[in-house]
């Protein structure tokens, strides 16, 4: 494992272009930072491998300063906007990234707003090891009661879908998954309600009744197991608890989370957006002990997205995980220098498909899996579905999505390749090519 | 774990899964769930008992998931001949391709195809979308895209523009006989550069079958590798039933030097424009008599001259008022007479011939009405030089051109003199642009003349036209800022952006930078500038 010192070392990894862009909260900021990033429109701009400054001329007459923190990153500037990064930031990374901003010194106001910041989460971190929070034993009973109930009825549901036929789904309006889902709100088994909503797409697509079935079978199944939970080992209940709706703080999970640290490449990332708050998926994958990680960020429709892991990157960090049955989500610790850019290491298909396979056995519910898989070339079926075949000459689907970034970058190639593992097939989330470099998809 | 073992006995793992699937369509009220027998089996009610057998088999086949084998991988794309362009230029390329700047991207395109470079893969798919629904972009896009880009293009119909687009109109003679209009004329401009004689034989055999729109489509190609073999085919078109097919038939025989239309012409244009000596305050001078045909007839029709002739009641120039039948007529004979034929009329070069004095035949002899007469003189004037400067174009003759454009005719004509630059050679272009911009002395007729020249603009040309901006910027009056935004709107794709320091200077001056939309315009243009001269700079690097 690499020491502290050597990733400091490493100043002049710069980011890439698409890797800043990438941290942009919408496209009009992006095009905005562009704008900005010229060196014409920026003063006393400088780096020091940890920080980046500047002050842009803006429209007014004063500069707006503007400061990112590169280790998180995090990103300040004097600037009015309300978006974040703002295009200060993004266009000040950019002249960065094209090797446009020179080293220097850290003026006091740079340093002040970064010192500050770290002393906030030198503070915080303090907090979090000091935590012990005390909880309400009716509230908890309470609470145990409601999901109690509510998954009875759940289950009494379930079975009445199979007896009456799942036939009837294919026409039936969202409300028969949304009155479930309500009303596991109420028994506030949040996760499992999210995931009954989510099921009214399943009949709209073709060959739902085998993936209605599927859900169905291990909704059932959840129930079961969460019912029948003091027979269950102590991490597949955690599992359960989770899957059920059962949210840990960041406090517990610093607690009883198992830490880890490791190199970690940053694989791929999906924003989806479900009931007006968009989810974005993070990947990783740790060089030295092989471990995928999932790193959660939720907010709402244009507001921000935590912007600080990003695909193509490497970082030298702790990530804490949230205890269960198989590990997968987890948080950002302590970083220990800033991110770099990396070319995951990728496997074959076999070796994904085997470790698919033991991440089920301990976790029957894992529906979502990261994939990196090296020297890939894609192939076409006979039915004309796209796949990406390893060099063994076994293959595997692409979701239906649009594949032509990856057609245009691979030219029939090989390349590395990311993305996440659905019962529905590869979702392709970045592509690594030796003239291309990387490039999102 | 990959490979669970098949405890159903004689049944598929599949088969089973497919069992639960249709029990449970059908509801387990009306089929009883199969049999798993390594499932639980402590619940009695038959819904739940599929529900628990069917959690088994799901992740059983999650987990035993197999890949597909022997599937035909993607032949790879040809190994390009091209380097792609730096990274700094393919930035540019994509931050032109999200929105910024748009409209550079003809010249972004170009200028890569120029220095010997190609489009980055990744960003094929967002061009190639572009030239879908902009077809002007097409031969720029084929250009730039490298063999990439065909190989992309062969498999989404909706590109299928760029194979077979640029030198190769794709297909054989086959193309010929099976195309889409638009594909035959490709092919036939195609062959029309190479064998003009296949081209025209291949037309001549199927001319008689083919509709009126597409006959005039198909001889419109001839002006590639137009040739006196040609004029037989053209003659007899004049006799075309479609009226376009006659008129392309006549505008390409008044390109045709020496041939019997152009003698027809020149006879009717001899009778229209004679040498004639006069004294004048005791010296002898050649003058030009001009006198407009009298009548209109069928031979004249025939030979592509109709009785109203395009524009012949447009307001004629600075004068006001339309043009008339008869001036009309005189234009289109003038526009359509070999050039030669003054040569040898007067016995004198172009510039002299150019240079010379022109009366109205019809005043001759009458001094009393002087006013009348002067401007009877200037009106036949103007339709004489008119005529040489539309036969000077089509006829692409440079001595003419030269000519007319330094001759100081045709003054309230701008517009006419900027086409004749085009036959210019190059290296003279941009001085005689230069030369009519100044000329004219901004006001409406400066964006009119610069309309008419393409870019890029450069050297004298460029000199001038920041001389022409500093003017209007100059001037606070409403009407120069209306002529410095659409200047500013000319100006920014074609002037060079090696002027763009000039124009900066010219903003920062103190006091002088214009305000409103005539500043906005002036600082969008500097922008612009910039952003052309930075994204060149890259692709050339």
């Amino acid at each position: 494992m690499s020491d502290p010192a050597d990733s400091f070392g490493r100043v002049s990894d710069r980011w890439g272009r698409e890797q800043v862009l990438g941290l942009a909260p919408d496209a009009a900021s992006a095009k905005a930072a562009a704008g900005v990033a010229e060196p014409a429109k920026w003063r006393g701009a400088g780096a020091d491998g940890e920080s980046l400054w500047g002050e842009c001329k803006g429209s007014g007459k004063s500069a707006y300063r503007t400061c990112v923190d590169l280790t998180e990153p995090a990103f300040r500037c004097t600037c009015p906007s309300r978006k974040f990064p703002c295009k200060h930031a993004l266009g000040l990374l950019l002249l960065w990234s094209d090797g446009a901003v020179g080293g220097g010194d850290r003026p006091a106001w740079a340093a002040e707003w970064v010192d500050q910041r770290r002393a906030r989460a030198a503070k915080a971190r303090d907090r979090t090891s000091a935590a012990s929070r005390t909880r309400d034993p009716k509230t908890a009973e309470r609470r145990r009661q409601r999901v109690d109930d509510g998954l009875a009825e759940l289950d009494q549901w379930l079975r009445d879908q199979v007896a009456q036929g799942l036939a009837q789904a294919e026409h039936a309006p969202y409300r028969l998954w949304d009155d479930v889902a309500r009303r596991l709100v109420d028994a506030q088994a949040g996760t499992l309600a999210g995931q009954v909503k989510g099921l009214a797409a399943i009949p709209r697509r073709p060959g739902w009744p085998d993936r209605l079935l599927e859900e169905y079978a291990l909704l059932r199944l959840l129930v079961r197991a969460y019912q029948r939970g003091e027979e269950l080992p102590e991490a597949l209940r955690e599992t359960v608890r989770a899957r059920v709706g059962f949210t840990l703080s960041q406090d517990e999970v610093a607690e009883r989370g198992e830490r880890v640290r490791d190199r970690w490449c940053v694989t791929g990332l999906h924003d989806s957006e479900q009931e007006r708050l968009i989810t974005r998926r993070v990947w990783l994958r740790g060089r030295r002990t092989r471990r995928p990680a999932l790193v959660l960020s939720f907010a709402a429709p244009g507001r921000p997205l935590d912007a600080s892991l990003m695909v193509g990157t490497e970082i030298d960090a702790e990530l804490l995980f949230y205890p269960g049955a198989q590990p997968l989500r987890a948080l950002v610790g302590e970083r220990h220098g800033p991110a770099v850019p990396a070319v995951p290491d990728g496997t074959s298909i076999r070796g994904f498909l085997d470790e698919h396979a033991a991440a089920l056995a301990r976790d029957p519910w894992v529906d979502r899996w990261p994939v990196t898989l090296a020297a890939v070339r894609l192939a076409r079926s006979g039915d004309g579905v796209l796949h990406v075949m390893d060099e063994a000459g076994d293959a595997l689907p692409l979701r239906p999505t649009d594949p032509w970034r990856l057609l245009a970058v691979s030219g029939g190639h090989p390349f590395t390749f990311a993305g996440e593992w659905t019962p529905r097939g590869l979702r392709p989330l970045a592509a690594w090519h030796e003239d291309e470099g990387m490039v999102i998809l | 774990m990959s490979t669970a073992p098949d405890a159903s006995g004689s049944r598929t793992p599949e088969r089973g899964w497919n069992e639960h699937v249709t029990a449970a369509l059908l509801g387990t009220r009306r089929r009883p769930a199969p049999s798993l027998p390594e499932a639980p089996a402590e619940v009695d009610d038959p819904a739940a008992r599929l529900l628990d057998q069917a959690a088994v088999l799901t992740v059983r086949r999650r987990a035993g998931r197999r890949p597909l084998r022997s599937l035909e991988p993607i032949a790879p794309a040809p190994v390009e001949d091209l380097p792609v362009v730096p990274p700094a230029a393919a930035r540019r390329l994509a931050q032109i391709l999200g929105g910024t700047q748009i409209r550079v991207l003809p010249e972004w395109l170009e200028a890569a195809a120029a220095a010997g470079r190609r489009v980055p893969a990744r960003l094929l798919p967002d061009l190639l979308e572009r030239g879908r629904s902009d077809r002007m972009l097409r031969p720029a896009i084929a250009r730039a895209a490298g063999r990439r880009g065909v190989w992309l293009a062969l498999r989404n119909t909706e590109w299928a523009y760029l194979v077979g687009s640029g030198d190769d109109p794709g297909g054989g003679p086959e193309v010929w006989q099976t195309g889409t209009r638009n594909q035959r004329v490709a092919y036939l401009t195609a062959l029309r550069g190479s064998d003009p004689a296949a081209a025209r034989e291949a037309l001549r055999e199927t001319w008689g079958r083919e509709p009126a729109p597409d006959r005039a489509a198909f001889l419109a190609t001839f002006e590639h590798g137009l040739s006196p073999d040609d004029e037989e085919f053209l003659e007899s078109a004049l006799e075309d039933r479609g009226k376009d097919v006659r008129q392309i038939a006549a505008d390409l025989l008044a390109r045709l030097p020496g041939s019997a239309y152009g003698e027809r012409m020149a006879a009717r244009a001899r009778a229209c424009v004679r040498p004639l000596e006069r004294t004048v305050r005791g010296r002898r001078r050649l003058w030009a008599a001009v006198e407009p045909p009298r009548t209109h007839d069928e031979d004249l029709a025939r030979d592509g001259v109709p009785f109203h002739p395009s524009g012949s009641f447009a307001p004629g120039g600075r004068s006001g008022g339309p043009v008339g039948t008869r001036a009309a007529w005189l234009r289109e004979i003038l526009a359509r007479t070999p050039l030669a034929t003054w040569t040898e009329l007067f016995g004198l070069p172009p510039m002299e011939i150019v240079c010379l004095p022109v009366t109205e035949a019809a005043g001759h002899g009458d001094r009393e009405d002087g006013d009348a007469r002067r401007g009877g003189d200037a009106r036949a004037a103007r339709d004489v030089h008119i005529g040489w400067a539309r036969a000077a174009l089509r006829q692409r003759d440079v001595a003419w051109a030269r000519a007319l454009l330094k001759g100081g005719v045709l003054a309230d004509e701008p517009e006419a003199l900027a086409e004749l630059l085009q036959v210019l050679p190059a290296d003279e272009r941009d001085q005689a642009a230069a030369d009519l911009i100044r000329w004219v002395e901004g006001g409406p007729d400066l964006l009119r003349v610069l309309e008419r020249i393409p870019g890029p603009w450069t050297g004298q040309l460029a000199d001038a036209v920041v001389v022409a901006l500093a003017g209007a910027a100059e001037r606070r009056a409403r009407p120069y800022e209306h002529t410095l935004t659409q200047l500013c709107r000319l100006a920014d794709q074609r002037l060079t952006p090696d002027a763009a320091p000039r124009l900066e200077a010219l903003a920062a001056r103190p006091g002088a930078a214009p305000a409103g939309a005539a500043g906005h315009a002036l600082a969008e243009l500097t922008e612009t500038l910039r952003f052309r001269h930075e994204m060149l700079k890259e692709l050339t690097s």
